[in-house]
């Protein structure tokens, strides 16, 4: 559905009785709007990132608009709901750009932006991407950006950090068991955990998949604990983390480091379920309260966005996606003002060239489109109690281990019992 | 409807599609167009075991998705023509079909339709774990700019998608007018009665199964090429069988043109949703409607259309 940001805009969804000041705001415009085209999930196994994203860019285009819109024009959303599919993707984006004529795309997650691309490129449009791994490898599309700090080698990034903190445990590991879903995310970053046991002398005493619709995870635990391995690394999406967290603990397994990349462990009301389970539980993130030194205007964001996200029924610390999600779109809004308009040509130029101030911090982005420095965080759980979303506001419950300049703590290891 | 008419018809229909494609400068219109197009054929290869011969078939997203990752093995191995691709994944399907009947259709009823199931979950499981055709990561397919005949590939894939579909309610309506036509309805009104005036029911049910198979291979075969990349969840979406079972339904089952009616009000009403009011209502809609015709209108929109005319009389 087409979004008029200033009818539907975020803060009437908050205030309700605000809308019909709202209503009139486009109506003070002089000029046409600068509109803005993406395909989200609303609906689907992806709908919960999509819809948390869908409620930042919304933020953001009522801010931009309350200060004077970009280049003197108000911006417009206009999306629509792919259901989570890639078959509807195409469709979406050809509605976009042929019949809507949006002059700037999003896209969002890597299987819904891939059917976008030959679009894109066919149409030489700009495609700002959030949360998508190593799509341009296969397109090398000299207009393609992502937000996603993987940097230039994706796989690697998600599990690099987990291996660096481990072989800075002392004694060294010596045996890692490699575990996740035969799914898209879970396979890649187990595949870049291989090359990281590979580069740092491990030796892989477990290296299997399970089917994602997997609900037992007992027998995993106890064949991953019947090789006793040193590490146990992870791929895994949020109903199996939740599973292969729970049976490592009911069996009381504890290995020196579990973890690394659980899908679901950045999420507000998953933490808050597992609560005390996590405790040294090792996992990814893109950023968390102990990181708010270094990035205080994502405070700000997420003062605006967690009122909305409780009526919205979305995640409710925003500490993953909103951010990224804010970014990229500031990122737009950075390039369009500096080219002075919207020429994708230049626009594109523009965004190699230049080093963003984002809410997340300085960005670079390198020829093939991805940050020119990987900065994922990889955290260590602790000092949980029970259970509740709200203990993981507390910068002690995350701590910082990896990489060395937002470090707030070094790794406790081996795993201890889920209550202390 | 005599057969030249209807060969006029669908000769017609073809050259209006090309004829209308020239004029639309916005590929939109060949995407969408292509999604009706592509259910179209879905539903008529549905209706030719469903319909004809009552044997629901749950695996629809298996044939269609093995007719797509075949399409996806054969371009990686030698980059082949799409027609060629198509007539591969039919054959792939079909042969899939010609197995499965030979191992189920002694089922009937329920069992039957619960070995369909079966057959996409299998499915599901073989292709996630086949690393060649991408596994689990899926699959990139990255296709040409331009067609082969000028105009853009969606144009092109639009095309061949037009003159399938327009095949294969031919083949349905050749089917139903056919002696294997009059088998498969015998069979669906009493199979043991069939089968002892003499039907040779077994070879009738294999014949509709590998024809039913065979188009939903050849509707899977260009999907990689519409999405550019194709992935196990993608390929096997639940919407696939639900909407393929919803249009006859609707449409009317038993007859040929009532999947094709089936498939133009189910993908239109789904399309505007998904543009207007939410995508989240496509699935709902097509429920309700589901369950509306069958309550209310039992033989679909054919059915209702000839209880009017008798009525009328």
């Amino acid at each position: 559905m087409t979004q008029n940001i200033a009818r539907r805009t975020v803060f009437a969804t908050a205030l309700g009785g605000a809308a019909a000041t709202m209503v009139r705001t486009p109506l003070a415009w002089g000029a046409d709007p600068i509109t803005i085209g993406c395909s989200i999930p609303q609906t689907g196994a992806l709908a919960s990132n999509g819809k948390a994203v869908l409620l930042t860019m919304q933020i953001w285009a009522e801010e931009v608009n309350a200060k004077g819109g970009i280049l003197g024009r108000p911006v417009q959303l206009v999306y629509y709901d792919d259901q989570s599919n890639p078959a509807n993707v195409p469709r979406i984006y050809t509605k976009l750009l042929d019949v809507d004529k949006v002059d700037l795309i999003v896209t969002n997650g890597t299987n819904l932006t891939v059917p976008a691309m030959p679009i894109a490129m066919e149409r030489g449009k700009v495609v700002m991407c959030m949360f998508s791994l190593a799509i341009n490898e296969k397109f090398r599309y000299d207009r393609f950006f992502q937000t996603m700090p993987y940097g230039p080698d994706g796989k690697a990034a998600i599990s690099a950090g987990f291996f660096e903190v481990a072989m800075g445990m002392t004694p060294k590991p010596l045996t890692v068991a490699l575990v996740g879903a035969d799914a898209e995310f879970s396979k890649n970053a187990v595949a870049g955990a291989r090359e990281q046991a590979r580069k740092h002398g491990l030796r892989v005493v477990y290296d299997r998949t399970y089917p994602p619709p997997t609900v037992d995870f007992g027998p995993i635990i106890r064949g991953i604990a019947a090789t006793n391995p040193d590490l146990v690394y992870v791929g895994s999406y949020p109903l199996d983390t939740t599973g292969l967290i729970r049976s490592a603990r009911e069996l009381n397994f504890r290995p020196k480091l579990f973890g690394g990349g659980m899908v679901g462990t950045q999420n507000a009301s998953l933490k808050g379920d597992l609560g005390e389970m996590l405790n040294d539980v090792v996992s990814y993130e893109l950023y968390c309260p102990a990181a708010a030194n270094h990035f205080p205007r994502v405070a700000r964001l997420l003062e605006k966005y967690q009122p909305l996200a409780a009526s919205n029924g979305v995640d409710a610390h925003g500490y993953y996606s909103p951010p990224f999600a804010y970014c990229s779109m500031e990122v737009l809004e950075q390039a369009v003002k500096g080219v002075g308009g919207l020429d994708q040509d230049k626009l594109a130029k523009y965004i190699h060239a230049t080093k963003f101030d984002t809410i997340v911090g300085d960005i670079k982005f390198g020829a093939d489109g991805e940050w020119t420095e990987p900065r994922m965080l990889t955290v260590q759980f602790r000092g949980l109690k029970g259970q509740g979303m709200d203990q993981f506001k507390n910068p002690s419950a995350e701590v910082i281990l990896h990489p060395p300049q937002y470090r707030t703590g070094t790794v406790q290891h081996p795993m201890g019992p889920a209550a202390r | 409807m005599s057969n030249l008419r209807f060969w006029a018809c669908g000769l017609l229909l073809v050259l209006t599609g090309w004829l209308l494609g020239r004029l639309v400068s916005n590929e939109y219109a060949f995407f969408a167009g292509y999604s009706v197009l592509q259910y179209i054929l879905l539903a008529t290869a549905w209706n030719i075991l469903g319909g004809y011969a009552g044997y629901v078939n749950f695996g629809t997203a298996a044939f269609f998705a093995l007719g797509a990752y075949v399409s996806v093995a054969l371009n990686k191995m030698y980059a082949l023509p799409l027609p060629v691709l198509i007539v591969a994944g039919g054959v792939a399907s079909g042969l899939v079909g010609l197995l499965m009947g030979s191992l189920t259709l002694k089922l009937r009823g329920v069992f039957f339709s619960i070995a369909t199931l079966a057959l996409a979950i299998v499915s599901q499981a073989v292709i996630t774990n086949w690393e060649y055709v991408g596994g689990a990561s899926g699959a990139y397919v990255l296709r040409p700019r331009m067609g082969p005949l000028g105009g853009s590939y969606i144009e092109y894939l639009f095309y061949t998608m037009l003159v399938m579909a327009v095949a294969a309610v031919a083949l349905a309506r050749t089917i139903e007018r056919s002696k294997v036509g009059y088998g498969l309805s015998a069979i669906r009104d009493d199979e043991l009665a069939a089968e002892a005036s003499g039907v040779p029911t077994l070879k009738l049910k294999l014949l509709a199964t590998v024809a039913s198979g065979t188009l939903m291979g050849m509707a899977g075969a260009p999907l990689p090429f519409y999405v550019a990349y194709l992935d196990p969840p993608s390929a096997f979406n639940l919407a696939y069988a639900v909407n393929t079972i919803a249009m006859p339904l609707v449409g009317g089952t038993g007859t040929w043109i009532g999947p094709v009616l089936g498939a133009i009000l189910l993908t239109v009403v789904q399309e505007t949703a998904m543009v207007t009011i939410s995508s989240a209502a496509n699935l709902l809609i097509v429920g309700l409607l589901m369950v509306g015709f069958i309550t209310l209108a039992p033989n679909g929109i054919v059915g209702m259309v000839r209880s009017l005319r008798e009525g009328r009389k």
